[in-house]
């Protein structure tokens, strides 16, 4: 059982910062997701995690032990790749047995942990071929098997399944989320998306531009995002971000937002700091929004059917709002309607820097 | 643009130009097998009255030829296995590690590919003199590097680029160190770039001319290319038949080489040869 | 790649440092070896160059900027730079044209198409002595299939002196200058061609286009890349060509075909003087790097041009 320990690691790439000040430290057992977009330093912070990136300054510990100056080698850790990086050359055997070889594990036990594997990941059937005879499934769970065979402390994910169809991701994210349950070891996987990370993580670290934002579990996440940038990133349809001034009134708080005047609840309001600036923003998330009935008017701009639910774009006098309506609405483009919103949980950023402003005790 | 049918039309613009493009080796050949005799006529004889080996018999039994042979082959394989070894172990630092002066080094590399040799006859030739190395075979294999291992170099650096860097990272966190990863990986999935650069070191030894004139005076350490040009003109009497029965068994090599690894000696074009 | 080396804190990295020492030790031999025989002799060249050397004896005492005086002065390197121009500018004409649409022949579905390949790329592949061999016979005046044919064929009336006449030498090395080097055009436009997608042709079938127009609007362009490195490559390689006009013409007929290569050649083992002989090959890499600095200049130019566009 090993915790995962980035202290103050720096990462350039030249005049490059890339990652400023990582500071993370990951329990013995958790899946934690690494999510963001391109760009945000995810991976790189995975691959400096496995050695094939080198830190700037700063520490990484598996365990008690400092790995920095490690070999990827050494430091008790199995990868699967996006490209799953079979050997071409060799069959799945081979390349499941490849690393206990490394290892000088006997003939023996190799074929033992081999069988192991296989009938856990169900590629008894596949043992003689080449990779580039499998299908894209197949492949991964190769990968996979490669990684299990060791038994390694830490477990890292470069978003293995972002190249498998919709049907088949799915169907490998509760595989994998299965295996975690079994094993109890520690992952680091690496997404960009929420979704997979939502589902299968213990705790979501989410980063942006070599700076985390935010690591909590995935319902603290969705629920109080630490700053605008979450906010908008996690969920889907994303959440309703607009521009609002907040007006103190004696001992109530008024965000105007468009032509919106919202009256705060008394709880929401309390948790201002008094030192609040008057421009805020506002989010909304769709499911929060209730159309048919409430005080306020808007115009439909766009109505997508999902079938077990409908998302329906909406106008208020030139603010956007997304609403989320369960089943089929009866709503057309142009019509007008009138809405509501769950004024409890309505989520208040710093205009300036994004970070959250209030809290509202969860839902 | 290509269709499953054969074009006919492109085969028939085609083909006469490949003819054309093949015909002096045809008559080449044709040369060779006939009799002296029939080559000296006024009008065009294309096909031969009657076939004959003499001339290849008399190449092989009243020149030094074999000899010649002998010492293209140990000088044209002694290149190539050298110029493997250190191109090999070259091209894989140039395209994998990162070290001070390794984008000067591979731009060095690249400019010594278009230098002539004509420039380095002179200083080797001084040089090899020195070491005591003139007239050898061994002293061809090291004016050779000049060319071959710089060529060699920009073709595996192409084919090893090619290479993904996922299976080197996967191979080194199973447990492989840098070289057992190199070894593991690299070598398998670089080996039809090592098989093409190969042949053409191969080749380029096998044909080279100015530097075996320049650095070799005597028939034990001379090769093909000199040897044949040497033995066969004189002043006043060029033994055509002989020449061309000659220049055929000369290319017997090539055209075995040729016919089997066709593939692989145009593939590294497209990989290393002119990308780059 | 950045080169991280150098971002590195003084103190950490020791992995990094091991990966790097272990890359420079790769490539050790390499440096060895290129060291010792071509950088060395390369500046001993332009060491010799200011010598006058005596070949046979390897003796020599010191002349400064002699050698290049009279090099420049003479006319003779002037006179071997425009030879040498002509024929390479020449045998580079044929070599990209019919190289380019010999590729666009074998890129078709035609009959026996590899054994058609294979006979088109075989020529480069042979050693420059038996393609010298062979034409030489073929252009011998009295007994050569090509007068015969000629004759026979009642274009000429009397046989040709192909390689002792000028122009007909020049004509004649370029015409086996190509013969010899255009594969290597072939199988690069060849490589080229097969990664153009299809869909390409497609929308330009669609939109209307025939097949003059499909070339030179989509495959042309596709082309322009590697036409830039070939052309570049091959020229460089034609001028510095020795072997193929040495065994051909040796020069002739009285240096009309004396290219620079041969010049220095002629120098060092003909004349004997070995540090004219460097001086002369000194000169010829000085117009080489121009030329090869302004094309690369010129192709860059030409590529931002067309990015920014």
């Amino acid at each position: 059982m090993v915790q995962v320990v980035f202290e103050k690691v720096r990462k350039s790439f030249g005049a490059t910062v890339a990652i400023p000040c990582l500071d993370l430290r990951i329990e013995s057992g958790e899946f934690v997701s690494l999510l963001g977009p391109s760009g945000c330093g995810k991976t790189t912070t995975l691959r400096m995690l496995a050695g094939l990136e080198q830190t700037s300054s700063g520490s990484i510990r598996i365990g008690d032990r400092d790995v920095v100056d490690l070999a990827p080698a050494a430091r008790d850790i199995a990868m699967v790749f996006q490209s799953y990086a079979l050997y071409p050359h060799m069959t799945v055997a081979e390349n499941i047995c490849y690393p206990l070889k490394k290892r000088g594990v006997a003939k023996a036990e190799r074929a033992t942990k081999l069988a192991d594997v296989a009938a856990l990941l169900q590629l008894g059937p596949l043992l003689d071929r080449k990779p580039k005879q499998l299908s894209g499934g197949q492949q991964q769970r190769v990968a996979l098997g490669r990684a299990l065979v060791r038994d390694p402390s830490v477990f890292l994910l470069d978003e293995p399944l972002s190249n498998l169809d919709a049907a088949l991701r799915a169907h490998m994210r509760a595989e994998l989320i299965e295996l975690h349950r079994r094993l109890g070891k520690t992952m680091v996987y690496v997404t960009h998306d929420q979704l997979e990370a939502m589902t299968m993580s213990t705790r979501i670290a989410v980063m942006r531009d070599g700076v985390l934002q935010q690591f909590a579990p995935p319902a603290e996440i969705y629920n109080h995002p630490a700053n605008a940038f979450v906010a908008g990133f996690i969920g889907t349809p994303a959440m309703t971000l607009a521009d609002g001034l907040l007006v103190r009134e004696a001992d109530k708080a008024i965000v105007r937002a468009g032509a919106l005047a919202i009256d705060l609840p008394q709880a929401l309001a309390a948790s201002l700091p008094a030192a609040t600036p008057s421009a805020i923003t506002v989010g909304i998330r769709p499911e929060d929004v209730a159309v048919g009935a409430g005080p306020w008017a808007a115009r439909v701009r766009l109505v997508e059917p999902i079938g077990h639910e409908t998302i329906v774009f909406l106008d208020a006098d030139g603010l956007s709002l997304t609403a989320r309506v369960t089943g089929s609405a009866a709503l057309h483009a142009g019509e007008t309607v009138a809405f509501d919103l769950r004024r409890d949980r309505l989520h208040l950023f710093d205009k300036t820097d994004g970070r959250r402003l209030a809290t509202v005790p969860s839902a | 643009m290509t269709t499953r049918r054969p074009n006919l039309l492109a085969s028939l613009i085609a083909w006469p130009l490949v003819l054309i493009i093949a015909f002096p080796l045809a008559w080449m050949l044709l040369t060779s097998i006939k009799p002296a005799a029939e080559l000296f006529t006024r009008t065009p004889q294309w096909l031969p009255r009657s076939i004959t080996f003499e001339h290849y018999t008399r190449v092989l039994t009243e020149t030094p030829f074999l000899q010649y042979f002998g010492n293209s082959m140990i000088l044209a394989i002694s290149t190539t296995v050298l110029v493997i070894l250190v191109s090999v172990l070259g091209a894989y630092s140039l395209v994998r590690f990162r070290y001070r002066g390794r984008e000067t080094l591979a731009a060095l590399v690249l400019f010594t590919y278009l230098l002539p040799s004509v420039v380095l006859i002179s200083p080797l030739y001084l040089m090899l003199v020195k070491v005591g190395l003139a007239n050898t075979l061994a002293s061809l294999v090291a004016a050779y590097m000049s060319f071959a291992l710089p060529y060699a170099l920009w073709l595996l650096r192409s084919f090893m680029a090619g290479i993904p860097e996922d299976l080197e990272s996967a191979a080194m966190v199973d447990g492989a160190s840098r070289m057992g990863a190199f070894v593991d990986v690299v070598l398998p999935q670089a080996l039809p770039g090592i098989i093409s650069t190969a042949l053409f070191t191969f080749i380029l030894a096998w044909n080279e001319y100015l530097y075996a004139l320049v650095l070799v005076n005597s028939d034990e350490a001379r090769p093909l290319t000199t040897g044949v040009m040497n033995m066969l003109i004189s002043a006043f009497n060029i033994e055509w038949s002989l020449l061309m029965a000659a220049s055929v068994m000369m290319s017997i090599p090539l055209v075995i080489l040729f016919a089997f690894f066709q593939r692989y000696l145009t593939s590294s074009f497209g990989a290393g040869g002119v990308k780059g | 790649m950045p080169d991280a080396a150098a971002a590195r804190p003084p103190g950490a990295g020791a992995l990094e440092r091991r990966d790097a020492l272990l890359g420079m030790a790769l490539i050790a031999p390499t440096i060895l070896v290129l060291g010792a025989v071509i950088v060395y002799p390369l500046l001993s060249a332009i060491y010799l160059s200011f010598f006058s050397i005596y070949t046979p004896t390897l003796e020599g005492h010191f002349v400064g900027l002699a050698n290049y005086r009279d090099l420049l002065g003479s006319g003779g390197f002037w006179s071997a730079l425009v030879t040498t121009a002509i024929w390479t500018v020449g045998t580079l004409t044929l070599q990209i044209l019919v190289g380019v649409g010999m590729a666009l022949l074998l890129h078709q579905n035609i009959l026996f198409r590899s054994l058609a390949r294979g006979l088109v790329l075989f020529p480069y592949f042979l050693s420059t002595v038996v393609a010298v061999l062979v034409w030489r016979w073929l252009f011998n005046d009295l007994y050569g299939i090509l007068n015969q044919m000629l004759m026979n064929a009642g274009i000429i009336a009397a046989p040709v002196n192909w390689l002792g006449a000028m122009p007909n030498a020049m004509l004649s090395i370029m015409v086996v200058g190509a013969w010899k080097f255009f594969p290597f055009v072939v199988i690069a436009v060849l490589a080229r061609l097969q990664t153009i997608p299809e869909s390409l042709y497609e929308a330009a079938r669609i939109d209307g286009a025939g097949p003059v127009s499909r070339f030179f609007d989509v495959t042309l362009p596709q082309l322009r890349d590697v036409l830039t490195i070939v052309i570049l490559l091959r020229t460089v390689w034609d001028f510095k060509e020795f072997d193929l006009i040495y065994l051909m013409t040796g020069g002739g007929p009285v240096n009309g075909t004396r290219t620079l290569p041969l010049i220095v050649y002629n120098q060092a083992f003909g004349l004997n003087q070995m540090g004219m002989a460097a001086a002369y090959a000194v000169s010829m890499m000085l117009v080489m790097l121009v030329f090869m600095l302004a094309y690369l200049r010129r192709a860059n130019a030409r590529s931002e041009a067309d990015s920014a566009a």
